[in-house]
């Protein structure tokens, strides 16, 4: 039995020879990509030959245990780290090409709750956010108003960010993804420190991206409750990358 | 908006937040008055004892020094970057440049900016104060060209300190920028003459940005007679900024794809 055009469009198994690269229609792909840590004889592959095409307005969460490579996987998808062999395209654009340009397609969230500045506004940040991401002078302070309100954020505009709890700060760091209106979210545990309240902003946020005609990478810890539904579940194990 | 535009827009962007920040330490600024002019103090008292003539007219020894040490405040900033780069890294804050549209070449650009340019105004306002506070006659028509000088001796400055931040994104080492600021502001002449030094080590005061800076300013505010030539000694200025400039981003340039490969470009 063939796979349809969704399945497809999502993956292609892991092969001993690299297939032929596809996915005309994905938004977003990660084609034939490895890497490993470490040098020498202590040099451990965490990906190995993982290829993931996620076409426009599907989320795909990669689960996988701890030290499984699911940041490293983020991180290659965001470009701030380079595979040891592979590429990631987004929009046709490629990771290791056009910076600016790619960039303005992405949201990164990592893990942790590092990157905010503890002396500096709520408000301040995502007009710092909005900007460095180059977001129009004419769209700018409704996107920044938007993200305050979207995530509970308006009543501690003029906050600083060391006075937030860090449901809020991880609000925050949410608010600053998708300030600038990305066509693909890469979020790494975005769960994190979130009550009920926080967990639904997350999801409409995730879902007004698909709507939008936008993709979403995220990547959790196997056995994680999940507030979304997704298009498909991928376990990332031995470093390669496997239906779930 | 051109793209020009929109990356100087994140460049002051940039510069916001980093004033923001600063300001909310609000005795920031007081501080650091306050121990630029005890500092000056010192060089005023230390300079009655230094024989008249030493580096020119009479008295003139404490607007020699207060000129030289004004100038290592921006040399000081300049190198510094590395540092705050560092913190960033350490703090996770980088990350956020990383990932933006601007990216990271231009980030540090950015994060570079707000503290040399704060240290260049800094400057000419103690220049002012201690002027008036010591009596030390400005000489109003070099103020102008004098800013000019300093904005381009910070640009070039500017960019050893962006070798330094190219070394700490490839190395995570961010040694050395201390005695770098020491090296060169001594051989640079902040506090004597370099006709001092003998004649085996006084090549290395031709070969660095910091001297030419801090001649061209005591030749413009306080009338002390320039080394060389004052055209000479802007063309070896402006020299040293179009050589270190593209020098220092091509560093940077060459750091981030190593990092970006090694997977250190958001850890220190």
């Amino acid at each position: 039995m063939g796979m349809n055009v969704r399945d497809a469009l999502f993956t292609r198994p892991n092969a001993e020879t690299r297939p032929p690269a596809s996915g005309a229609d994905a938004l977003m792909t990660l084609d034939w990509i490895s890497r490993s840590w470490g040098r020498g004889k202590r040099r451990w592959p965490v990906l190995r030959g993982v290829n993931l095409q996620i076409p426009a307005g599907a989320a795909v969460r990669v689960e996988g245990s701890n030290g499984a490579g699911k940041t490293t996987l983020l991180r290659i998808a965001a470009g701030i780290l380079a595979p040891d062999a592979g590429t990631v395209t987004v929009d046709g654009l490629a990771s290791d090409g056009n910076w600016r340009e790619y960039h303005r397609r992405i949201g990164f969230l990592s893990a942790g709750d590092r990157g905010l500045y503890a002396r500096f506004s709520v408000k301040g940040h995502l007009q710092y956010g909005a900007r460095i991401a180059f977001l129009p002078r004419a769209t700018r302070k409704q996107a920044v108003d938007e993200a305050l309100v979207r995530f509970g954020l308006a009543d501690l505009a003029q906050r600083r960010a060391d006075r937030l709890s860090q449901g809020q700060r991880q609000r925050l760091r949410l608010a600053l993804t998708v300030v600038h209106r990305p066509r693909v979210l890469l979020l790494d545990e975005p769960r994190n420190s979130l009550d009920v309240d926080g967990l639904a902003m997350l999801a409409d946020a995730v879902a007004d991206v698909l709507d939008a005609g936008g993709a979403a990478l995220w990547c959790s810890p196997t056995g994680e409750e999940q507030p979304i539904e997704f298009d498909r579940t991928y376990v990332l194990r031995d470093a390669t990358l496997e239906p779930s | 908006m051109s793209l020009v535009g929109q990356y100087l827009g994140a460049v002051a962007a940039t510069v916001r937040r980093d004033a923001a920040i600063f300001v909310s330490y609000r005795l920031r600024i007081v501080s650091q008055a306050l121990g630029m002019l005890l500092s000056l103090a010192t060089f005023y008292y230390v300079a009655k004892l230094i024989k008249p003539g030493a580096v020119g007219p009479r008295d003139q020894y404490f607007a020699f020094a207060m000129v030289g040490i004004l100038t290592t405040s921006i040399l000081t900033s300049a190198l510094t970057t590395v540092q705050i780069v560092r913190m960033e890294l350490m703090a996770g804050n980088f990350e956020r440049v990383l990932v933006s549209p601007m990216g990271p070449m231009w980030g540090v650009v950015a994060i570079a900016a707000f503290p040399i340019g704060y240290a260049t105004v800094f400057a000419c306002a103690m220049l002012g104060i201690s002027a008036a506070v010591f009596g030390i006659p400005l000489h109003a028509g070099g103020l102008a060209p004098a800013f000019g000088v300093a904005v381009l001796g910070a640009l070039s400055l500017a960019s050893i300190g962006l070798l330094f931040v190219a070394g700490l994104l490839a190395f995570k080492s961010a040694m050395g920028a201390t005695w770098v600021i020491a090296g060169l502001s001594l051989l640079g002449g902040a506090y004597f003459p370099v006709r001092l030094f003998p004649g085996w080590i006084r090549w290395t005061s031709d070969v660095q940005p910091f001297t030419p800076t801090v001649d061209l300013l005591r030749h413009l505010l306080v009338g002390t007679a320039a080394r060389e030539a004052v055209w000479l000694e802007l063309v070896k200025l402006a020299g040293f900024t179009v050589v270190l400039a593209p020098l220092a981003l091509g560093a940077m340039r060459l750091a981030l794809r190593v990092s970006r490969r090694r997977g250190t470009i958001m850890e220190y």
